[in-house]
């Protein structure tokens, strides 16, 4: 089984989404023009309030100051009913209006409204022009009472020159004053007229942007699918007629990889292949020489000392023959994925047979057990499942030693939940204790020294049948004995 | 028996030389897959031996060459690769037998035997201990006594014997039985011959093996 895939990449080690990279790149200056937008909208529609302010505020100051005639040393200050009512036209936006000799001489209208900011300069002063400004009322004034303390003003101001005498000549100011809440009312209202339309225009860019960066950023998921949904050892292109030029370049690099690693299995299952050939002639070459040198032989020790070269030759061959077995059915290998269906009964039958003249010759009873004998189809790679069953009935013959009984089974196992076959191979020997039960599967332990095992069998039987979706489990026999099981799923029956 | 044996590794070649004209065996070694190849278009061989990695021309494109002419010679391949589809295309090109390296000689030799007695079945041949088998005249004897033997009786005596040492399945019995046509009777019927056949090889120093779940295996007694 493979592990299960992580797709939550690991916090810290993984980049910023590109999407959200993408969406901060062009709304981040969207948010600032829309700022700036709102800022300058407001600027421009207070300036235009304020020019119609100011031209009714001039025109109201300059209609006060035509009523103030000078009279020799005072003022004549008609001011009519009439002139009133302009002033006082619009109930909640009354204009406030004050005339003053300065520095600081009252003289009539609210008092203490804000004087020009011109004011320290008397020099500069000049006549007849209106000055305009913004100012609040202030807290202590005594103002009227529809002008309530701090509010904010816009005024003019005009200072205009009257006496006769010309050698002495004195200076008035006409101040006109109104509260700029309708200005800024006014200047609110264009302000939200502008702002919500460009919000909207905002909201739909965003979600434009990122529809469109979602199906630019398509082939990338085309791109992951094709690769993850993809068999170990598929290693064929990529297929990417509608990508992206910006994905090709990955894709081509991906695929460079693909075919070197496609080059790199094909040099390495030749390598398997060639190591076989070029480990097993020599060492059979060994075998068969110290064979005869045996029988040459007559000297006991020399006949020990050979044997133990032979012995040693024998192990190493095995050995030879279980590292490729193990190599072949590891996942990486491309015959691990080459099954087809075939009747587990019959070969548990024939590679019985087969291993019987050995087994009699290490004097133990091998056999078949003949109770269930119904074809069993399973769908699997058949070398490795032979391989597998050929390991289980060499360990048996190894570890149960002389006199014991070896007897393999295969029936159908309709108990579980999906029918399954169960293959046995159960022996009369010693067995193995619980502890070695659990540290037989792993690579080269042995669970003990009898025989010529290499520490690889069961090894090799797990892999191969985890490579099956199957299971192994070793049980106790009793009185004494091993037995080993191998589950795999049973191949459906097909419809005749 | 004139074998030949094409092998390219020396040592092994030089073992395996040994040990089959230690086994009565007439060999001829061939280096090389060429060498080999014109041997057997120009000796007569009652089998060979072909290791299928050799130089200069392999041993798959030997056995394929010496099929057109001797289709019937016994051909045992050795290979030092035991991938199935090594094997198929070996037995494809028309091989008997498959041996993968190393093996153990006494199993080669084994094999070895069993092709020639496959190859020449009718031949009078002297088997193990004191049986003899005549397959001309479908009789058996022990120890220069002939042996009375039913039909049946005789088929699966020479099943056996054919196949000596190794296991002959039920099916396989009633399949040699089926095939010389006669009665028919039910399955435990195997076990009523195999007890008779045993009774009256006594005297041959053979032993009928009984393997649990598959079958019989005849073998000189211990």
């Amino acid at each position: 089984m493979t592990a299960p895939v992580t797709t939550t990449p690991p916090t810290g080690q993984v980049g910023a989404s590109l999407v959200r990279q993408l969406l901060l790149w062009l709304l981040l200056p969207q948010l600032v023009l829309w700022m700036a937008g709102g800022v300058a909208t407001y600027r421009f529609a207070a300036g235009y309030a304020n020019q119609a302010i100011d031209a009714s505020l001039l025109q109201a100051g300059r209609s006060l100051a035509r009523q103030l005639k000078p009279i020799g040393n005072g003022l004549l200050i008609d001011f009519p009913r009439a002139a009133q009512d302009v002033l006082e036209a619009d109930p909640t936006d009354r204009q406030l209006y004050m005339v003053s000799s300065p520095p600081g001489q009252f003289i009539l209208g609210n008092q203490s409204l804000p004087l020009p900011p011109v004011q320290d300069k008397q020099d500069d002063i000049l006549l007849n022009t209106p000055y305009f400004y913004d100012g609040t009322m202030p807290v202590n004034g005594r103002a009227a009472l529809h002008a309530p303390t701090g509010q904010a003003l816009r005024l003019v101001g005009i200072y205009l020159r009257f006496g006769e005498d010309a050698a002495k000549p004195q200076t008035m100011l006409v101040q006109v004053a109104r509260s700029s809440a309708n200005r800024e009312e006014l200047a609110r209202r264009i302000l939200v007229d502008m702002l919500l339309p460009m919000s909207s225009l905002v909201l739909l860019m965003t979600l434009i942007v990122w529809l469109g960066i979602r199906a630019g950023l398509s082939p990338l998921a085309r791109l992951r699918q094709q690769v993850e949904g993809r068999a170990p050892t598929d290693l064929a292109p990529l297929q990417l007629a509608s990508a992206p030029r910006e994905l090709w370049s990955l894709a081509t690099a991906i695929n460079t990889l693909l075919s070197a690693v496609q080059n790199t299995v094909a040099t390495q299952k030749r390598f398997i292949g060639d190591a076989a050939h070029q480990l097993r002639t020599p060492l059979a070459g060994l075998k068969s020489q110290t064979e005869i040198a045996l029988q040459l032989a007559t000297d006991p020790e020399l006949r020990a000392r050979l044997q133990r070269v032979h012995d040693s030759a024998t192990r190493s061959a095995h050995l030879v023959n279980q590292l490729l077995t193990l190599a072949r059915a590891e996942p990486e290998s491309v015959m691990a994925h080459d099954r087809k269906r075939f009747d587990l009964q019959r070969m548990a039958q024939t590679l019985t047979a087969e291993w019987v003249p050995r087994a009699l010759r290490a004097h133990i009873d091998l056999g078949l057990d003949d109770s269930a004998t119904a074809p069993v189809w399973i769908e699997a790679n058949e070398l490795l499942v032979r391989e597998a069953l050929t390991n289980l009935i060499d360990n048996a013959l190894h570890y149960a030693g002389t006199g014991s009984q070896v007897t393999v089974r295969v029936m159908a196992d309709h108990t579980s939940a999906t029918p399954l076959a169960l293959l046995q191979v159960s022996d009369t020997g010693p067995g193995l204790t619980p502890a070695e039960r659990e540290r037989v599967f792993e690579r080269f332990v042995r669970a003990s020294d009898v025989g010529q095992g290499c520490g690889l069998g069961l090894a090799i039987v797990k892999e191969i049948v985890e490579r099956h979706q199957g299971e192994v489990q070793l049980d106790e026999v009793l009185p004494h004995g091993l037995c080993v099981s191998i589950r795999l799923p049973l191949s459906p029956t097909p419809a005749a | 028996m004139k074998l030949l044996l094409a092998e390219d590794d020396a040592m092994l070649a030089d073992a395996l030389q040994t040990q089959l004209s230690g086994a009565g065996f007439e060999v001829e070694h061939a280096p090389n897959g060429a060498v080999a190849d014109y041997l057997l278009q120009k000796q007569s061989f009652d089998i060979a031996v072909l290791d299928i990695g050799l130089p200069m021309m392999d041993g798959l494109a030997v056995l394929q060459h010496v099929r057109q002419t001797q289709p019937a010679l016994p051909v045992l391949l050795l290979s030092a690769r035991d991938a199935l589809d090594d094997r198929v295309a070996g037995l494809q090109a028309g091989a008997d037998d498959y041996v993968t390296k190393p093996f153990d000689f006494p199993e080669l030799v084994a094999r070895l035997q069993a092709l020639l007695r496959r190859s020449q079945p009718n031949t009078t041949s002297a088997l193990l201990g004191q049986l003899t088998l005549d397959h001309a005249s479908r009789r058996a004897m022990v120890s220069g006594l002939a042996l009375e033997l039913s039909g049946r009786e005789w088929t699966l005596l020479a099943l056996l014997a054919n196949q000596r040492e190794q296991v002959v399945t039920k099916e396989q019995i009633t399949q040699a039985w089926s095939a010389e046509g006669g009665e028919t009777s039910g399955g435990n019927s195997i076990e009523v011959y195999i007890h008779r056949l045993r009774r009256k090889l006594e005297d041959a120093g053979l032993v009928i093996r009984t393997v649990r779940g598959l079958g019989y295996l005849m073998e000189a007694q211990a």
